[in-house]
Parts: C-alpha cells; structure tokens; sequence
C-alpha cells in the first residue's frame, strides 16, 4: 500500500508546480550552478529567482553552499521520488482503464 | 531524474477497432462507464456530456469503502474520429485546478492506436488536500498487484 503526501511532501510538490522551479532544477540536474549562473538562465529578476530558491531549498530539494561572495546550489533528487509515485498511480489508473477500454471495444466486434 | 521532473502522462495501445468505433467508445456515456475505473475498487456509475467545444462532461462513481467522487471538465477539440481533448478537475479536493487530457486516434489497416496524455498534473496535486487520487489509486494499485 502506498502512502501519500503528508506534510513535507506537499511542499515538494508545491515546489516543482511552477515552470521556473522546474527549469531550475533541470538546470541542477546536470552539475551545480551559483545564483548568478541560475538568474542568466532565465527571464526573470534575480530576487525573483532568489524567492524561487528560497521555496526549493524549504522542500529540501536543493542545498546551498557560501563559497566567498558566491552562494552555489546543487539538487538533492531524494524528494522527488514523492512526485514519481503519484504519477506512477496516475499512470496505473489510466493503463487499466485503456486496458478495459480495448477489451470492450474488441469484444464488440 | 528525467521522469521525475515532467507532469505529463503519455501512453499508447493498439485496438482491433475502428477509429471512429472507439471514438465512440471515448465519448458515449453508456461505454464510458464501462471502461473507465477499476470495478469494486474505482467504479464510474454514470456520466453526463455535452460533446462539442466548450461543452461540459461529468463522471460521477464510486470507489471501494463506499465514498462518491465526480471528475468533471470541458471538452476542448472534438474532432471524430481524430482527436478529442478535454479538462480534467477531480473533485476530492476543494481548490484543485485542472489538467488536461487528450485522446490522438490514428487507423491502418484496420487498428487504431490510441494515444492518451495527460498534462499538468503536478499543477493539481500542488493543491492536493490528502484525500482523493491517492486513497482511490493506492486500493487500485493493490487491486492490480493482486489479481
């Protein structure tokens, strides 16, 4: 039996429901950036991208570093696994459903 | 790493039909009940739907433990037997926003492959309240684990 969001997962998927979030942390995935990097990546405002970091890194989904003047941030993926299980029910869902969909409609013939 | 970032489900099957037989089977409200759910567990009972653009469906059923849910939207395309879209809002949670779903239909020789996709889910569950998709999904997906 699966278990589903509780509180610390909900804020993931609060996290990666917005496109720039996402594209960050696409952008993360590949190697760790500093906040300027991210901000050059994007059209928008560097507090903007600032309060997006803010939201990531209080889902726990990415960590950050002080290196001198520079603040850099990597992905920690661990969770996003949240977000793949509920998909993977979704998916679940709508497999059994095409499955009983054909089956129907072949039998029909 | 891929998968986990997308909120987009696609999936494709091949049925021994017609195009426009299926596209019935996607749009006729006795079918749909048929096919859509998992029965005992997550069952459509009835369905109601206006079939053009801007036209409103609803799906109301029951699932296992006796609990009502209704899924309800509005078509978008409705191009028989090619292409029917519509949006998709679940009602087991209060301040849920839709996603959309999208039937591609495409015939030879006789088979059609049906290709669903299903977008902006992550949109959804961001406002998910506890209750809903996972308490109906998770008797679903120990249904299928057991039969």
């Amino acid at each position: 039996m699966v278990t589903f969001p509780r509180q610390p997962e909900e804020a993931v998927f609060r996290a990666i429901a917005d496109p720039t979030r996402r594209g960050i942390l696409r952008l993360l995935r590949d190697r760790q950036c500093t906040v300027g990097e991210i901000t050059r990546h994007f059209a928008t405002s560097r507090p903007a991208i600032s309060r997006h970091l803010r939201l990531l890194r209080s889902a726990g989904l990415i960590v950050t570093r002080q290196l001198g003047t520079t603040r850099i941030c990597r992905l920690n993926a661990a969770p996003l696994r949240a977000v793949n299980d509920w998909l993977r029910e979704y998916e679940a869902f709508w497999s059994e459903s095409l499955g009983n969909l054909k089956r129907i409609v072949e039998e029909d013939q | 790493m891929t998968a986990i970032l997308i909120d987009t489900i696609t999936q494709e099957i091949e049925i021994n039909a017609s195009a426009s037989r299926v596209f019935t089977a996607l749009t006729t409200p006795d079918e749909c009940v048929r096919w859509w759910g998992i029965g005992g567990r997550f069952q459509s009972t009835r369905m109601e739907c206006d079939l053009r653009p801007g036209g409103k469906w609803i799906v109301r059923g029951t699932r296992a433990g006796g609990g009502e849910f209704t899924v309800r939207g509005e078509y978008r395309e409705v191009d028989r037997p090619r292409l029917l879209s519509f949006t998709w809002l679940p009602d087991w949670h209060g301040d849920a926003t839709e996603s959309l779903v999208r039937f591609e239909l495409s015939e030879a020789n006789g088979v059609t492959t049906l290709r669903l996709t299903h977008s902006g889910l992550t949109g959804e569950h961001a406002r998910m309240h506890h209750l809903g998709w996972p308490e109906i999904l998770g008797k679903l997906r120990e249904f299928v684990e057991t039969h």
